[in-house]
């Protein structure tokens, strides 16, 4: 893979080799990244889509989203943040031949994330470490009741997009979309119109959502070499 | 604790010893540069000695982004790339390696990331023994050996350096061939379709053995005023979202939409720089690229207007090529100028130029010379080792830049550029060798609109260059989007209640009233001329190729324009005038140098 196309990020490099196509159907349409050929049972779920042709690599998802993510109280007053990029929850991926892949999590109907969180389940609440938010589906890390255990992040990486990456130092799970609390900064804020706030059939195939993956498509797709 | 929106904080790299040092930098040159090109130019001002040979290990390279950047400010993401000229040279010479300082701006991710780790500049002086790179992740920088990478081209180089370099993302600039070959006009280059492109920086970074940087960084720097920042931040957004009809051309057609506009304009270098329209513009023209080559736009951090177009050419010249352009200086250097519309051709032209990391302006520009230097008969094609080189000849065009590069056979003399060239041929070719002080003129032609044109070229601090204003305002205004780090596509959005000035008081916490803001940008360009004056640079150097008083365009509507030798004197008197500077000699008046706080100088 190195001679035809190479990642500015390498952190799940190692896991990349395990990642196996699904049986399911990912087709890339000319808007608003995934058609689903599979049939929908389970209903619908709001989530962030990419429109991958229209993106520009410019990321500024990427600013807006570690500003209102990284809030700060400045005399009594909640203020977005400053941003290292680094700090965004939506990360875009460069690559050679040019592309660009932003990458953010897909709430994922089945979350492998929290099916692999070891942390026995709340008697009251029933919430693992990692759990999902009630209201706007999104997955949340309980901080006090982790372990840093990893097993999210390498579940992430293995089976879905590897969005999840453990903080250097507490091994606790980052860069989970908040979907910023129903407004995401994102989606309002790209100026290329690529990133949408939608309904999605919640059970769509998303076994091929590693930015290297869906990279090779567009390289595919944009330049057929 | 330094001027808030700054670390302080310089990054210096000594490759002789492999010493490595972060050192303060003060408040007041702060106040008084900047930070990016200004900065750049009292660093170079202070610690060169005058007449270093910019080959030496003394010459010191600065990568040198704004106080703008690494901030989500729209279009603001350019690094200032300062060193002492390898390209240019005065007329007398004060000493054996006179030469002016050069200074060439990249967007991209690169600059953003060098404040990220911590740093508002890099500087690498000294000259390794053997190939190497500079690997920098915040307080963690290393001297890495690059022996492996020597030579390689810089899109193969961008393809697999990446995923060398360990966990997370790292930005990176690097040099080619041209540059490991010391090549004069070789380039620095990153994301391998962006370039630090003119003034010889490349060769620089060659001749001290230095590959690559690569950077990463974890940092924020802080501002002042958060409140007032974020409000700046959201109302210039905004202005962009609107997507005006300007907004939409920059996303359309990026700066290729002036090859038709030039063209019909009469500005534009054909023929080296012997017309001003390409009757054949259409052929290599955004209409043309988007239909036939452009597959998607891309942009720098944080810009709204995505001017860069990535491209598949197919064709007779090699496998299919995925590559950035034509932008409008590359399309015309190595389209009009060599009467090249064959557009997979220059494509090819194009991703060649870039891969060897060569400057593609002073490249299409030498081609040029040599192309009319073969139709006058002053060389033949054994001058050229065999080459017939012709006008829209793709094919001798590749071959002879491989040669520059290389340096073989007359690529070794050619790679000089055409003030070297026009020495050799002798013959009176010195009249159409368009350069100002070595350094070869780029894309804009000068008869129609003389005035304007005509002062960019002649006064630039570093050789000709059409990045330069035609007057005072627009010089001083250059020096200070380049010492902020923004991007001169963007300034007209930047107006009124979020002019650049108040984006930088809220960042520093330092109000910055109109008149200081603009004295700083006369400061700044009065630094470099200084600059230039110190290594033996004077009026006599101030002026522009013979060719353009002497030949008269035949083609298209404005047939028959040519500039007025004394037209073009009396310009130049009323611009040194306007500046305070001396008509005989070109030097800032003493009384001057004093208000500028550039008293050090006298």
């Amino acid at each position: 893979m190195e001679d035809t196309i190479t990642t500015r990020k390498h952190s799940r490099r190692h896991f990349l080799s395990r990642i196996t196509y699904g049986a399911g159907g990912l087709v890339l349409l000319g808007s608003y990244g995934f058609s689903i050929t599979r049939d929908n049972k389970n209903g619908v779920i709001r989530a962030i889509s990419v429109d991958f042709e229209k993106c520009t690599g410019c990321r500024t998802c990427e600013s807006v989203c570690s500003e209102y993510n990284n809030r700060v109280m400045v005399n009594g007053e909640m203020l977005n943040g400053l941003s290292n990029p680094a700090r965004s929850n939506i990360r875009v991926y460069h690559f050679n031949p040019d592309v660009d892949i932003p990458s953010t999590c897909a709430l994922c109907e089945d979350a492998p994330c929290i099916e692999a969180c070891p942390v026995e389940p709340d008697p009251v609440t029933g919430r693992k470490a990692l759990y999902r938010d009630d209201k706007l589906h999104t997955i949340v890390n309980d901080p006090i009741r982790c372990i840093g255990c990893q097993s999210c992040a390498i579940a992430c990486a293995e089976k879905r997009a590897g969005v999840i990456h453990p903080d250097p130092e507490t091994g606790n799970p980052m860069f989970m979309c908040t979907l910023c609390g129903g407004d995401p900064q994102c989606v309002k804020h790209c100026p290329y119109d690529a990133l949408k706030y939608m309904e999605m059939p919640a059970d769509r195939d998303l076994d091929k959502l590693a930015p290297e993956k869906l990279a090779q498509i567009m390289i595919d797709k944009f330049y057929n070499v | 604790m330094s001027t808030k929106g700054y670390y302080g904080r310089l990054l210096e790299i000594d490759l002789s010893t492999g010493k490595i040092e972060k050192t303060r930098i003060p408040d007041s040159d702060i106040r008084h540069f900047i930070g990016g090109r200004g900065l750049g130019a009292k660093i170079l001002y202070d610690r060169l000695r005058p007449g270093t040979d910019p080959m030496s290990p003394e010459n010191i390279l600065m990568f040198m982004p704004g106080p703008f950047v690494g901030y989500p400010i729209p279009s603001s993401s350019r690094t200032c790339v300062v060193t002492k000229s390898p390209r240019t040279s005065p007329l007398e010479k004060k000493y054996d390696h006179s030469s002016t300082l050069s200074y060439a701006n990249m967007g991209g991710f690169f600059g953003p990331e060098i404040r990220y780790a911590g740093y508002d500049g890099l500087l690498i002086t000294g000259k390794s023994e053997k190939p190497v790179y500079i690997k920098i992740e915040d307080e963690n920088v290393s001297i890495e050996d690059a022996t492996e990478y020597w030579g390689m081209g810089t899109d193969k180089f961008d393809k697999i350096f990446h995923s060398r370099l360990g966990e997370g993302r790292y930005e990176s600039c690097y040099i080619g061939p041209a540059g490991e070959n010391l090549v004069p006009m070789a380039c620095i280059i990153n994301t391998a379709a962006r370039a630090a492109g003119r003034g010889g920086t490349g060769c620089v970074m060659g001749s001290k053995k230095l590959k690559a940087i690569a950077v990463k960084g974890s940092h924020m720097p802080e501002v002042a005023d958060l409140k007032r920042y974020n409000e700046l931040l959201k109302k210039i957004r905004g202005s962009f979202m609107e997507k005006d009809d300007s907004v939409m051309n920059w996303r359309y057609g990026g700066t290729a939409n002036a090859l038709s506009s030039s063209s019909g304009n009469g500005t534009q270098a054909v023929k080296n720089y012997g017309e001003g329209t390409f009757a054949e513009i259409e052929e290599i023209g955004t209409e043309a690229n988007r239909k036939k080559i452009w597959k998607r736009d891309f942009a720098c951090y944080s810009c709204q207007l995505a001017c860069k177009k990535s491209g598949l050419a197919k064709g007779a010249y090699g496998a299919q090529i995925v590559h950035d352009g034509p932008e409008y200086e590359t399309g015309t250097m190595l389209g009009a100028n060599l009467m090249i519309s064959d557009l997979n051709g220059l494509h090819k032209l194009i991703y060649d130029g870039d891969d060897y990391g060569i400057d593609i302006i002073s490249t299409g520009n030498t081609i040029g010379f040599l192309m009319e230097a073969m139709e006058r008969g002053h060389i033949d094609s054994g001058f050229l080792d065999g080459i017939e080189l012709s006008w829209g000849d793709v094919e001798s065009s590749l071959e002879l830049m491989r040669k520059m590069v290389y340096r073989e056979g007359i690529g070794e003399l050619a790679g000089k550029g055409v003030k070297a060239l026009a020495q050799k041929i002798g013959k009176g070719s010195e009249e159409y060798a368009i350069h100002v002080k070595g350094h070869e003129l780029a894309a804009w032609n000068i008869p129609v609109g003389s005035t304007y044109w005509a002062i960019v070229y002649s006064t630039c601090n570093r050789g000709a260059c059409h990045m330069n204003g035609g007057n005072s305002r627009g010089q001083d205004g250059a020096c200070l989007r380049d010492s902020l780090g923004a991007c001169s596509f963007a300034s007209s959005w930047y107006k009124d209640e979020v002019h650049y000035r108040h984006i930088l008081s809220a960042i520093t916490g330092l109000e910055w009233s109109e008149e200081e803001f603009n004295k700083a940008g006369t400061r700044i360009y009065t630094m470099e001329k200084m600059f230039n004056y110190r290594e033996g640079f004077r009026r006599i150097d101030d002026t522009i190729p013979e060719k353009f008083f002497n030949n008269k365009f035949t083609y298209g509507e404005h047939s028959g324009a040519f500039v007025e030798r004394d037209e073009f004197k009396n310009n130049l008197d009323n611009y040194y005038e306007s500046r305070g500077w001396s008509k005989d000699t070109s030097r800032p008046e003493d009384n001057i140098l004093r208000d500028l706080n550039l008293e050090f100088a006298i």
